[in-house]
């Protein structure tokens, strides 16, 4: 053990008089996040805290933020974000970590073939699935037509409800989220796993006993991850989903648009990102317990 | 290995996209030019006026691009206020659609042209019951009409005013939806006959500054008026996202009656978005409002001349026509403009009067109040 962390050292190299060369390396990045990023949030912050008065004075003030969460129509858009987040990011796993353990352990034609199509929703712009769900799962859609020529009723149409953007939301992110688990399966070694079979583990055993134990991190990642894009997504929801209760990211660009709102966007906006900041922490604690690992 | 070599080449080649620099400067002879509207007023832009303007003036060619919506539109609006404080380029001349009074002050930054001071030979033609102020030049007209499916509904039942209309949607549940107001004309002009259907049906009693005395009494009786219907529409109280999406559920036969606006319901059935036996009917009442669409021209754009001249084409005789005859909607001239066959042969579809409601504070009542107070109004254990 010793052996292999000496070599490691010596390849990224300890050395002391090294280290400016890192650092201007991760310079620019971390100038651009400062910039682009941190900034625009603590401005944003500052602007919904400290409110003009009538005078046009400011001074500290939570207002707008008592108001969001005072207000039933605004905490119902809340509230039916994280549903569809919380549904979304559980279809997600029960989708996705078959599939990854498919692609993980089959050979051949046919998981390239698998592959390719898990992979394909990447390359649908959300405005074409969008319209694409509505001619296919949309009333008198694709579905409806096909049920019917058999003699069968039509389908309850998720257009319009909280289940269309979910569903158009689960396939949107199954790249990510394969790609995702699929890295963290390829941590999964060969021995580990035909050593538990010589000793007689079934499939089950070795999912629960080998397998999730090494990729719970990943899990975790693909999570924060889709968590992360669901929660502020806009197009589908918009597209798809119910005129009320609308989830965040239609709301916010309702407000500080056709309403004109632009103190109570950001606010919203605030709101989101704290919610959105919860799997961000999560993401980096798993990130770093990689690294100390 | 083939797999991880396919992964590695799409991975790089997306990374590539976007890494590819994005940059653009406007051109001269090259009219950058703007719209929110749907894609029939796109296409006839495609297909008739950009074809003509172009043979009729020699180096001079239209870049169209398609902005999306209002929002779309206003932010490469904000753009060029932008950059007429730092004096650069804007990129932009010509709005096809656009509000002049957004984003705020930029009239009194001198963003737009006045149209009336242009020079424009056209000007005088305009339709005086048009023009909203000198920095928009009216050039078209629609109004938002009742578009159905006459297998399902006999032309001699349809609704003719706005009781009969509320009276057969609640006979028919689940036949009839309109779009959220915000989203689109035709539901947000829906929306706005209930407001005049429930002060009175005078469209005279609205104006752009009336807000203040008139909206808290004006709009509660109207959203009454909407929730009333709710049960009765498609799915117990679905609204659509758009005007598009309402013609897509009439076209799939999922409702039977919609609000749609008069252009694009005519290039819907034209195309076969629609079938052939879609009707089309007006309340005889008072009609579904509509309103007319005003061009603008950016005072900064680099091709400012260029987009006056076009500004004055969309005006003539032959523009002006092609917008009745292939467009469906009505002339932004007053009718004396047009030739004497095509007045003798719309006379009846041409109406008397299209109710128009204002823009600005009642706006943004509705856009908030309309989801505030009808949209939620959906039992969620039904």
């Amino acid at each position: 053990m010793t052996t292999t962390t000496a070599v490691a050292n010596d390849i990224v190299g300890t050395k002391r008089g090294r280290w400016p060369v890192g650092l201007l390396l991760v310079a620019a990045p971390v100038f651009l996040v400062g910039w682009m990023i941190i900034w625009p949030i603590i401005s944003a912050i500052g602007r919904t805290v400290w409110l003009p008065n009538e005078g046009g004075e400011r001074s500290f003030s939570l207002e707008t933020y008592a108001f969001f969460f005072s207000d039933q129509y605004s905490l119902n858009n809340l509230w039916l974000t994280l549903w569809t987040t919380g549904v979304c990011a559980l279809i997600l796993i029960l989708i996705c970590l078959p599939i990854s353990l498919y692609l993980r352990f089959a050979k051949g034609r046919l998981a390239a073939y698998v592959q390719g199509l898990a992979i394909f929703p990447m390359f649908v712009p959300s405005i074409i699935l969008s319209y694409a769900i509505i001619r296919v799962l949309g009333p008198n859609g694709t579905v409806d037509l096909l049920l019917n020529s058999v003699g069968l009723p039509k389908i309850r149409s998720p257009y319009l409800t909280p289940w269309g953007p979910v569903i158009g939301l689960v396939w949107d992110n199954i790249p990510l989220t394969v790609l995702i688990l699929l890295s963290g399966l390829g941590a999964v070694s060969n021995q580990s796993i035909e050593a538990a079979r010589d000793v007689g583990a079934g499939r089950w055993a070795l999912l629960w006993h080998i397998i999730l134990p090494r990729i719970s991190n990943s899990v975790l990642v693909a999570v924060s991850f889709t968590v992360l894009g669901i929660f502020s997504s806009f197009t589908l929801p918009y597209v798809l989903g119910p005129a009320a209760p609308e989830m965040m990211g239609p709301f916010m660009q309702r407000t500080f648009r056709d309403v004109n709102d632009p103190t109570m966007a950001i606010t919203q906006a605030v709101i989101a990102f704290g919610f959105c900041i919860v799997f961000g922490l999560f993401y980096v604690r798993s990130v770093a317990k990689n690294r100390a690992a | 290995m083939k797999r991880r070599a396919f992964m590695l080449s799409v991975g790089g080649a997306a990374a590539g996209m976007v890494l590819l620099p994005r940059m653009a400067f406007a051109e001269a002879g090259k009219i950058d030019w703007y719209t929110s509207s749907d894609q029939n007023i796109l296409d006839f832009w495609t297909n008739v006026v950009k074809p003509k303007f172009e043979a009729a003036n020699p180096g001079v060619t239209l870049n169209l691009v398609d902005a999306g919506d209002g929002p779309g539109n206003i932010a490469i609006g904000e753009r060029a206020l932008a950059a007429l404080s730092t004096n650069s380029d804007p990129q932009a001349d010509y709005f096809e659609s656009y509000d002049p009074r957004l984003p705020d002050g930029a009239i009194d930054a001198g963003l737009f042209v006045n149209m009336k001071e242009a020079g424009l030979s056209n000007y005088s033609k305009v339709n005086p019951l048009a023009i909203d102020n000198e920095y928009s030049l009216p050039y078209r007209g629609s109004q938002v009409l009742l578009a159905y499916d006459t297998t399902k509904l006999d032309p001699a039942n349809v609704p003719k005013t706005w009781a009969d209309l509320v009276a057969w949607i609640k006979a028919n549940p689940g036949q009839f939806i309109y779009n959220r107001p915000n989203k689109g004309g035709s539901g947000g002009n829906f929306v706005r006959r209930a407001i005049y259907e429930a002060n009175g049906k005078d469209p005279a009693k609205f104006t752009t500054s009336n807000f203040a005395e008139l909206g808290e009494t004006a709009l509660p009786p109207a959203w009454d008026i909407l929730k009333d219907i709710t049960p009765a529409l498609f799915d117990g109280g679905a609204y659509t996202s758009g005007n598009t999406q309402s013609i897509q559920l009439l076209g799939q036969s999922a409702v039977t009656m919609i609000p749609a606006w008069s252009d694009q319901a005519l290039s819907a059935i034209k195309q076969g978005v629609l079938p052939e036996t879609t009707g089309l009917v007006q309340l005889s009442d008072l009609a579904l409002p509509g309103g007319f669409s005003r061009s603008t021209v950016l005072s900064n754009g680099v091709n400012k001349d260029a987009s006056l001249k076009l500004a004055d084409f969309i005006l003539t005789e032959e523009i002006q026509s092609a917008v009745l005859t292939e467009l469906g909607g009505f002339p932004g001239v007053s009718w004396d403009y047009i030739s004497a066959d095509l007045r003798e042969q719309f006379k009846d579809v041409i109406p008397t009067t299209i109710p128009s409601f204002p823009g600005g504070d009642w706006e943004k009542a509705i856009n908030e109040g309309w989801y505030r107070n009808v949209a939620p109004n959906v039992d969620p254990n039904s």
